[in-house]
Formats: C-alpha cells, sequence, structure tokens
C-alpha cells in the first residue's frame, strides 16, 4: 500500500496540468449541462441572463464539453499508464523494486481520485440541482460508474497498457475510428438504412474480459504480445457476436407465433378511407418506402402493443411475390381506444416497378411486444415544475412567444424512465374558454430494468412530443395549447410477453413512388407537411 | 564462492536472428566481471534476459539464486542496474529522483547517497531532461549505488564519457567493489582491462570464453623463437598456438596455454636449433584480437581443394 501511495503521490505531481484541466472541465459540465434542460422548458432565455449570458448561450457548450471530458480521461489515463509504460526495454522502473500490484493499484487509484470522483461529484450536484436526492440513487450511479468504465475507460486503459507513447496510442485510436467509420460506410452502402454498430449483450463481458485481461497481463507479466493479440480480437468478437444475435432469426425466436385458438391482441386493417392515402418514395434508387394507414381495433383494456418490426410479402397479379425481412418499426405503439395509424416497410424496387401496374396481396407480420398498464399517476397540470413518483421532474414548456404551454418536458434520474405513457387534454382555444379537450398521449421510457444508461450526464431529460398537439384549419397548422389545471396521466407499462400477428391487405394498389436525395427523415417531413 | 550469476544454455532468438547461442556463464560471488564483445555481439540481451527484460528462448539463468523469468519487485532491491539506453523520468531533478526512488529500497544509505551526489558532482536541482550523458550516467549510478545492491548491472556504462567523468565513475564503483559483485558489458577492452577481475568473450551470441583476468594473462604470451638454420617447422603443431607466422630463421606465434618454465622447455624440444626463445605478456587486446581471428578462421567454409 506504501508503494502505490508513493507512485500515486509522483503521478498527481507530475500530471497536476491535466488533472486541473480534466476537473476544469467537469465543473464546466456542472455548470452547462442544465442549459439543456432549461431550453427544453423554454427558460433557456432566462438563465441566459446570468452570469456570462454570451457563453451561455451559445448552445453548442452545452454539446460540446461531453465530448470534451472523454478526450480529457484519455489524455489523463494515457499519461499516466505511459508513466511507466509496459511496452519496451528501456524504461527505468522495470530493474527497480516496484510490485506490479502496487503499480496496478496506484493507477487505479489515480483514475478513482481524479476520474471517477469527480465525474461521480459531478453527477451527484447535478441530481441535486435537478431536485433528485443522490443518496437514493446511489446504485444507478454506480452502474453508471460501471459502464463508463466499461466503454469508455476500460478500452482505452487496455490500448494505454500496450502502447509506449501518446502518439501511437492516438495512431490506434484513429485507426479505430476509420475503421469504425468504414464499418458503418460499408454497410450503409450495401445494407441501406438498416446499420447499427456491433454492440449488443454481450459486448459489455467481452470488453471487461478482453480489455481487463490484457491490462492485467500487461502489468503482472508485460506480455504485450499476447495482450495485443486479446485486443484485437475483441472487435472482431464484437462483429461476429453482433452478426449472431442480428438478422432475422432473433425475431423469430423472440417473438412466438401464437396458437391456433389464441386471440390475436389486435386486429389490423387497410384505412381505405383515410384522407391521407397511401404514399411510396425512393432514395438512393433500392427501395420503396411505402407508407399505409390503418385502422386498428381489439386491443384490450390495461394492455398495450409495441411494434418492434415487420415483414411482408408482397404477391403480384401475375402469381410472383417479394418478401422482405425483418424490418424495425419506429415508435409505433397501440393503445385501447386508438383507432388509425400507419406503417411503413420498404419493398425492393425492381419488383415493385413490375407489381405497381395491378393489384397486388400485401401480408403483414408484425411483432410486438405486449406490456401491461402498472401503475397510473393523475394530477392536474401545474404552472411549474412538478415530481411525479416513479417517474421524474417535468415542467410545463412554454412556446416559442412564452405565453402558453405547448408541452412538457421532463428529467429523468440516471436513465429513461420505466415505459410509461403520458395522456394529456389538449385545449384548442384559450385557456379560459369553454371549448371541448383534445386527447393527446407521448410514450417515454423502456422496458430495460438496468439501474442506469450510460452517460455522462446523470440527468436524462426529454421533451415530450404529444400526439394531436396541432389542429389542421384550412391548409394551416394551429398548435394546440395545455392549460394549467388540466389534468395530466402517468401510466406505467410492465412487460408482458411477445408475440407475431398477421394480416394481409386484398386488391392494394402500390402508388407511383416520388424519387428523392434527400434522408428519408426529411422527406417524410416534406409529406407531413404538403 | 557461489556464483551470483548462473546461466546454462542460454538462447535469445529475434525472429530469425540468433542473439545468443546456448550461453554457459558462472559469475562467482565478489567479481568484477567485464563482458566484452563487438557490437552487436549479443552482451546487452545477454544482460536484458538476466534482468528479466527480455525472456530466453531456450536455456536457464539465474540471478542471485533466482531464476531470471522469476526476477521483479524485491529482488530489485539489492541489484543495481545502469544501461546507457535507459529511460529516466525526465522530467524530474536529480533530487526528486533519489527523492523517488529513496522508499522502494529498505537499505538505503542516505550518508553513501550524499557522498556520492559530492562525489559525482551531481546538481541535485536540475531535471534529468537537462542533464548531459555524463551526468544523466551519473545521476543513474548514484541512484544505483547508493542502496548497496549485492550485484550492480551495468551494460555499456562508459560509453560515449568523456575520459574524466569515465574515470569518476569507475572509481565510484571500485570503492563500492569489495561489498558486491559487479557484471559491466563494453566494447571498449582498455576501459574494462584496469579493473575488472574476471573476463568474457561473446562473438555472435556465444561464449568463446569466459576466465579471470589474471589466469587469461599468465596463460597468453607472444612467442619469438630464433633458429640458428632454417628448418621446417614441426609436424604437430599444438592447438594452443595461435596465429603461426614463420620466416627462415624467427618464428613467432601466440601460446594461449602458457605455463612458464615447463612450456620453455617444451619449446625447446620443438625447435632444437632455437638460438633464442622470447616470450612476451600481451596486452588484453592482443590476446582478444588472436582469439577472436583465429575464431572467426575456424569459422570459415573450408575451401573444397583443402578438404581433398
Amino acid at each position: 500500500m506504501r508503494q502505490t501511495l508513493h507512485i500515486f503521490a509522483k503521478d498527481t505531481r507530475h500530471f497536476w496540468p491535466e488533472i486541473v484541466v480534466s476537473i476544469a472541465l467537469v465543473a464546466v459540465f456542472v455548470w452547462t449541462d442544465p442549459i439543456r434542460w432549461l431550453s427544453q422548458n423554454g427558460l433557456y432565455a432566462v438563465a441566459g441572463r446570468g452570469i456570462f449570458p454570451a457563453l451561455l448561450q451559445e448552445r453548442f457548450l452545452t454539446g460540446l464539453v461531453p465530448l470534451l471530458i472523454p478526450l480529457t480521461w484519455w489524455l489523463l489515463i494515457a499519461r499516466v499508464i505511459h508513466a511507466e509504460t509496459l511496452v519496451g526495454d528501456r524504461q527505468f522502473w522495470v530493474t527497480r523494486p516496484y510490485e506490479w500490484k502496487s503499480l496496478l493499484g496506484a493507477k487505479l487509484l489515480f483514475l478513482a481520485v481524479f476520474l471517477y470522483a469527480p465525474i461521480f461529484t459531478a453527477q451527484c450536484l447535478l441530481l441535486v440541482r435537478v431536485g433528485f436526492d443522490p443518496a437514493s440513487h446511489l446504485p444507478g450511479l454506480f452502474f453508471n460508474l460501471f459502464l463508463i468504465s466499461a466503454i469508455l475507460v476500460l478500452p482505452l486503459a487496455a490500448i494505454a497498457a500496450v502502447t509506449s507513447s501518446f502518439p501511437k496510442m492516438t495512431l490506434i485510436l484513429l485507426t479505430l475510428l476509420i475503421t469504425l467509420v468504414g464499418y458503418v460506410a460499408i454497410g450503409l452502402l450495401f445494407y441501406a438504412d438498416n446499420v447499427s454498430l456491433p454492440f449488443n449483450g454481450l459486448s459489455i463481458p467481452l470488453i471487461l474480459f478482453f480489455c481487463g485481461g490484457a491490462v492485467t497481463l500487461q502489468y503482472a507479466r508485460r506480455k504485450t504480445r499476447i495482450s495485443r493479440l486479446l485486443l484485437m480480437a475483441l472487435p472482431a468478437l464484437m462483429v461476429i457476436s453482433s452478426l449472431a444475435t442480428s438478422g432475422a432469426s432473433p425475431v423469430d425466436r423472440d417473438y412466438p407465433r401464437p396458437g391456433d385458438h389464441e386471440q390475436a391482441p389486435i386486429r389490423l386493417s387497410l384505412f381505405r378511407d383515410r384522407p391521407n392515402p397511401p404514399q411510396a418514395y425512393v432514395d438512393r434508387s433500392r427501395q420503396v418506402e411505402l407508407t399505409i394507414p390503418l385502422e386498428e381495433s381489439g386491443v384490450a383494456e390495461g394492455y398495450a402493443l409495441l411494434a418492434n418490426n415487420t415483414k411482408v410479402i408482397v404477391r403480384a397479379a401475375d402469381g410472383s411475390h417479394w418478401t422482405s425481412s425483418w424490418q424495425p418499426v419506429g415508435n409505433q405503439n397501440y393503445l385501447p381506444g386508438d383507432s388509425e395509424s400507419y406503417l411503413r416497410v420498404s419493398v425492393d424496387r425492381a419488383f415493385y416497378d413490375r407489381a405497381r401496374s395491378r393489384p397486388v396481396q400485401l401480408n403483414f407480420t408484425i411483432a410486438f411486444t405486449e406490456v401491461k398498464a402498472a401503475s397510473a399517476t393523475t394530477l392536474s397540470l401545474p404552472a411549474r415544475a412538478f415530481s411525479v413518483f416513479n417517474f421524474g421532474i417535468c415542467s410545463p414548456q412554454l412556446d416559442w412567444f412564452g405565453r402558453q404551454f405547448s408541452g412538457i418536458a421532463c428529467r429523468f434520474p440516471l436513465r429513461q424512465p420505466k415505459l410509461t405513457y403520458v395522456g394529456v387534454q389538449w385545449a384548442d382555444g384559450p385557456c379560459s374558454g369553454p371549448e371541448a379537450a383534445v386527447p393527446g398521449g407521448a410514450w417515454v421510457g423502456n422496458l430495460d430494468d438496468s439501474p442506469a444508461d450510460f452517460g455522462i450526464s446523470s440527468v436524462w431529460s426529454e421533451p415530450l412530443s404529444f400526439s394531436n398537439s396541432s389542429k389542421q384549419e384550412g391548409g394551416k397548422f394551429e398548435p394546440r395549447r395545455l392549460c394549467p389545471g388540466t389534468p395530466i396521466s402517468f401510466t406505467r407499462y410492465n412487460f408482458k410477453g411477445r408475440t407475431q400477428y398477421d394480416f394481409s391487405i386484398e386488391d392494394f394498389r402500390l402508388p407511383a413512388y416520388e424519387v428523392v436525395n434527400s434522408s428519408p427523415g426529411a422527406v417524410s417531413f416534406d409529406i407531413t407537411a404538403q | 564462492m557461489t556464483d551470483v550469476i548462473r546461466t546454462a544454455g542460454l538462447s535469445k532468438k529475434f525472429r530469425s536472428t540468433l542473439a545468443l547461442n546456448g550461453v554457459d556463464l558462472a559469475i562467482p560471488e565478489g567479481a568484477i566481471y567485464a563482458l566484452v564483445g563487438a557490437n552487436g555481439a549479443g552482451k546487452t540481451t545477454l544482460i536484458k534476459i538476466l534482468m528479466n527484460i527480455y525472456r530466453p528462448t531456450s536455456g536457464s539463468a539465474a540471478v542471485m539464486g533466482v531464476d531470471c523469468r522469476k526476477l521483479a519487485g524485491k529482488h530489485f532491491q539489492s541489484i543495481g542496474y545502469v544501461s546507457e539506453n535507459q529511460e529516466m523520468p525526465e522530467w524530474m531533478t536529480v533530487e526528486e529522483l533519489l527523492n523517488y526512488l529513496r522508499p522502494f529500497y529498505p537499505q538505503w544509505d542516505r550518508v553513501l547517497e550524499r557522498q556520492l551526489v559530492q562525489e559525482f558532482d551531481l546538481p541535485l536541482q536540475r531535471k534529468i531532461q537537462h542533464l548531459s550523458r555524463g551526468m544523466r550516467m551519473k545521476a543513474a549510478f548514484a541512484s544505483s549505488l547508493a542502496y548497496r545492491p549485492q550485484l550492480i548491472v551495468l551494460d555499456e556504462p562508459f560509453s560515449g564519457l568523456d575520459p574524466l567523468v569515465r574515470d569518476q565513475t569507475i572509481e565510484g564503483l571500485l570503492e563500492r567493489a569489495p561489498e558486491t559483485t559487479i557484471l559491466l558489458s563494453s566494447h571498449d577492452l582498455a576501459e574494462i582491462e584496469t579493473f575488472a577481475s574476471h573476463v568474457g568473450y561473446l562473438e555472435q551470441g556465444r561464449l568463446l570464453f569466459s576466465q579471470e583476468m589474471a589466469v587469461l594473462s599468465q596463460r597468453f604470451r607472444e612467442v619469438t623463437i630464433t633458429l640458428r638454420t632454417p628448418a621446417p617447422l614441426p609436424r604437430e603443431i599444438p592447438q594452443t598456438w595461435l596465429r603461426m607466422e614463420a620466416g627462415d630463421v624467427v618464428i613467432r606465434f601466440i601460446d594461449s596455454d602458457f605455463h612458464g618454465q615447463d612450456t620453455i622447455e617444451r619449446l625447446r624440444s620443438f625447435f632444437p636449433t632455437a638460438t633464442d626463445i622470447s616470450v612476451e605478456p600481451m596486452p588484453l587486446r592482443s590476446i582478444f584480437l588472436a582469439i577472436a581471428r583465429t575464431e572467426s578462421r575456424q569459422n570459415e567454409p573450408v575451401p573444397e581443394e583443402a578438404k581433398a
């Protein structure tokens, strides 16, 4: 222990400028991070009237600082590990009475004091700033530190342990970055918009094992070649495990088909008389993105369905057919009482061109997660921040002019909340008026049970996007408002099960598609706006 | 007397290069052992294996009774290692270096430390990165001698040092010699000749010989024999006669197994017509040159006509 403290003291003396920069940046982060949620509240301008308003109003600061913090950690980790570099045959310390456990202990102590302690303190301060009690979120705080270790600190430490200097380490990190960009670019080139990083449930154990193994091996034995091989094997194994768990099979495995006598959890059919008819567009000339309006019914009271994936078989009039793979469905959830929705699928452009002259049959399969309402809280919307038990702290959002509430934004401790449906009642006219309320709702959170999500900040903030937030009158969109005192409900949902559901649309006329060059997001905005 | 360092069949390969080839070495306690050889002979490799910086490909080595592969941590409390190309904590001042290293060694001698600082005239407040090469070496020496190590290992310690600094460091080293064993490598015979007690010669990874200096000096003699009349050389020349040169009446060679009067008597029996037999002691450099040339000749491929 004495040797550990002795080496730690030496490193502290040597690296005080790096330590000061790192801690100062964390302090700046504590100062600037609240701008994120203040701006969501519409209180951004108010915050800007404080000290250094011009600086505060530079919104990029809130985005930049969380990026700079890992960079200072990179510097800190590299410098402290390379102070007693583990690679090479000229280091003075290898022929001195260093005990490897003491040396490793000194480096861990250094990181604990100058990396973990500041960010832990910062996260506690941010929780306090929002109004959460850090003591009641200790498991989440420690779990977040664990995630930071696994995703950032340990890989950086492992690379530092197998390199002899900061430039060499930087070169390796740049190579990794270029490889990652190449991976995504190749994915986009060959697999269109279905590209994800090779990260899944196995990734964290793999990182812990391989990076932890490389660091320990280097300190205990200085087996650089084996340690480097371990680190080179890691991305390969991550890609292999990602490929092994992606594709169609996991959906078929995880979402069982219902039995013959089981009642379907939902009924879906084409909404034929919908004012907005089916639409289609093409980007990058390979897939036709088809959007179909659906009528829905049959979701049992107290339940909801989350559409996760869909696949479609398009049967042409000439008997030929085209089958898609499983495609992710973005944020399409179904509640009892809902009557309409949209389903978006990608269809091969060549087949689409051949089949679209005559009506086709569409056979859809949707993979659903079924959730059950667990607890509900209803309250009257206050005019200022309010706390919702087991959820978070929310505030009504002011519109651009600061005159009325156009929504609410919520802050959550350490992670997004458990899956919750937030229901509101919109007012079409002035809050004093007699006009009938229009229901709106928003889903927020996920079904994950972990106590924290990975993040530098301990506060997750999210403006809730409620449905029916505007009305269309004479081709113009009029925003609705939330009146103080209007009921607002928070219903938490728990996982119930997973299932598949089939439905068909007969005699469907594939619409003509529009060829666009912009991204799907921009196109969908255009269509909606029209 | 026990051996502080002992190796058996020690070999080290770097990819396809055989840097050390079956080295058997024994360094007795109290010796000042000079490991000599040309650049690239394998001296540094051997020392780095002994210090557990490299791992041997085959064979074994023990340093103070410990397998060199297990040499770590506390074992280095009684070993002082200084190398010409060792990386030092450049940001520290000499004083900071000494202060930093002191707690690692329970037997660190503050009085000796001050003495060494004074002897070497070390600028305590100067950063190591601002020291001259000589001063760096002296700082390294001071930091490796102040804890009175039982074994001092020096890899080319005097390389590139000016004569004054070299003499200072040798002097400092010799003052510690009675209480320690010293292994040092050098490619300059002259610099170790005056104080080494033992010498080993490495060439192309092989230890050609390893001997006590006094024995080596006694063993080698330059022999000049003057004959009355020209005479043919004896049919069977002993293998211990190296680099033989024969004129009409003068024969010169190096005897590598000289035993005083016995050898002279033997020479007279070989050359009965000799009018004069002169036997001169040799400097270390000449001995090494003789050995090196003989070895390299033995390693040369034999021409086909000679084989026939």
